[in-house]
């Protein structure tokens, strides 16, 4: 699954595949035989085998909260990726608009984002749209930044040869600098996809009636410790499905393009 | 300007080149490109540096200069201005009528990288200045293929760079610059990258394309035996300041072989260039 930063595959299935699984195993057990032995109480800390019972009973209702959490996320990601691919277009375009926003944008970085979330609720109301926004808010930057990079690092050469061909700012954009932006655009989708999960969970613990992070706050209001893991698990799978769905997308984008 | 169609049947390949059956020598007609006192300047007060100094000479249409000279000299500052892809500090560049401001169609260009765009097979980069040109592709695609077959590249048409080696893809990055038929090829230290081998296949086809299609032709090289062998007409420069120092004639007739580098004449000229090159340093 995994291909390294330079593109060679990792050297032996055992490598790539058996030693994060045995990795993972090895912790489990250890919780499993720690929370068992030492008597630690379900409420503080539930055995793997209580939270995956836990979870199965819970699956119907986890699935509804799923979609709800699920489909903003999917929505806040999608708009966090457009824009910040536009923007980022928009900024190489025009070295004005560069220089007048850029400073801007990474200036407010500085801020730690998720204690503005707040805010939103109290400027967009406890509805959808102010999660979506506080999440595309939260997220965009790192695809932002690194598709602008991989827009500006384009070939020197290669913009040469387009410029000596004649070729407007826009077809160098559009021939050039896109295609091979495309890698950094991805390695930035990736983070901004996690972050868009972030932003929707926090939201959802300020405002919401139905969600993964609703759940997870009205569970642990009643001390449900293994509800609260079992939504954990599931927000993992979540977390996971979307970052797969970009990593499917980056190697069908690099195999088209490089193939 | 004529406009050959390409014989396919004729593979240049690595082999000698056949002289052709009245092949006639390009015509010579007064200056086509006029390089006028031509300076260049980097920077400004202590950093300032001058990588052209007041350069001037002519090239007749249809004739094949290279500018010879060591690393730094300015001759690849020199060859940008003339595409239009630096401003002269200076002085004048004019092709034909026109003052050179900027690039022109009528020129193509090979830079020292192949300079292939990765994600494109062999023929759609061949086929990139007709695509940013806007031009109909459909109409320059059979002679995209036949440039390709001309270079020895025939059944790599849909191969992408990375599938190619690096003389292959110089190949490539001449036909891309014969595919809008341009009246010039600017050539800056095209084949210096490439192994001894490759670069002596590379040669013996630039003298057969030479010949299929008189073109005018600005060569940069610091390579005196490719100079003699590829031009009608040598120019050197020297460093500090970067300046033309000599203009040398080379007499050999056209179509030339490789075999003329082994010929007395040709390793004479090449030692008289050498003892001009050194005086200057």
């Amino acid at each position: 699954m995994t291909i390294r930063a330079d593109g060679s595959r990792p050297a032996s299935v055992v490598e790539a595949v058996a030693l994060p699984v045995l990795t993972g195993l090895a912790v489990f057990a250890l919780w499993q035989f720690g929370t068992s032995s030492f008597g630690v109480s379900e409420v503080l800390l539930p055995p793997p085998t209580a939270i995956a019972a836990r979870f199965r009973d819970l699956l119907p209702t986890l699935l509804v909260h799923t979609g709800a959490t699920a489909g903003e996320i999917a929505l806040a990601s999608g708009v966090a990726l457009g824009g910040g691919a536009i923007l980022a277009g928009l900024l190489t375009l025009s070295p004005g608009l560069y220089g007048a926003l850029m400073p801007t944008i990474v200036l407010f970085q500085i801020i730690p984002k998720i204690a503005l979330a707040p805010l939103f609720v109290f400027w967009l109301g406890i509805g959808s749209p102010s999660r979506l926004v506080f999440a595309i808010f939260l997220s965009f930057f790192p695809v932002l930044v690194s598709t602008a990079a991989g827009l500006q690092l384009a070939g020197s050469e290669a913009v040469r040869l387009c410029r000596s061909l004649g070729a407007t700012r826009w077809q160098i954009l559009r021939d050039v600098r896109i295609p091979s932006a495309a890698e950094h655009f991805f390695s930035g989708a990736k983070v901004t996809v996690t972050l868009a999960v972030i932003g929707v969970i926090a939201s959802e613990f300020i405002s919401a009636k139905q969600g993964l992070g609703y759940f997870i706050l009205l569970a642990s209001s009643r001390a449900d410790t293994s509800a609260v893991f079992a939504a954990l698990t599931m927000l993992c799978i979540i977390g996971l499905g979307f970052y797969l769905c970009v990593l499917a997308a980056e190697r069908a984008v690099l195999r088209a393009l490089y193939g | 300007m004529r406009s050959d169609p390409v014989q396919p049947e004729r593979l240049a390949g690595t082999g000698p080149v056949q002289p052709e059956a009245g092949a006639v020598a390009p015509a010579m007609s007064g200056a086509y490109i006029s390089v006028r006192e031509v300076s260049k300047v980097y920077g400004r007060g202590r950093d300032r540096v001058e990588a052209v100094h007041r350069a001037s000479f002519d090239v007749p249409k249809g004739q094949f200069v290279a500018i010879l000279g060591p690393s730094g000299c300015g001759k690849s500052t020199l060859l940008m201005m003339c595409a239009g892809l630096e401003h002269v500090s200076s002085g004048r560049i004019a092709i034909g009528p026109r003052t050179v401001d900027g690039p022109s169609r009528d020129i193509g260009i090979m830079f020292q990288d192949p300079t292939l765009l990765p994600w494109k097979t062999a023929l759609q980069n061949v086929l990139f200045p007709i695509h940013i040109m806007g031009l109909r592709k459909a109409e320059h695609a059979e002679r995209a293929g036949d440039l390709l077959r001309l270079v020895g590249l025939a059944g790599f048409e849909d191969k992408k760079p990375h599938q190619l080696s690096g003389g292959m893809r110089q190949r490539v990055a001449i036909c891309r610059a014969l595919i809008s038929d341009p009246d010039i090829l600017l050539m800056d230290e095209p084949f210096s990258a490439l192994d001894a081998i490759s670069r002596d296949e590379m040669n013996v086809l630039l003298l057969d394309i030479w010949q299929r299609y008189s073109k005018t032709g600005l060569f940069v090289t610091h390579s005196i035996r490719e100079a003699v062998l590829l031009a009608d007409r040598v120019l050197v420069m020297r460093r500090r300041p970067a300046a033309v120092v000599e203009d040398i004639m080379i007499p050999f007739e056209r179509p030339r072989r490789p075999e003329l580098g082994d010929t007395r004449e040709f390793v004479e000229l090449c030692a008289m260039l050498r003892r001009h090159i050194e005086s200057q340093t």
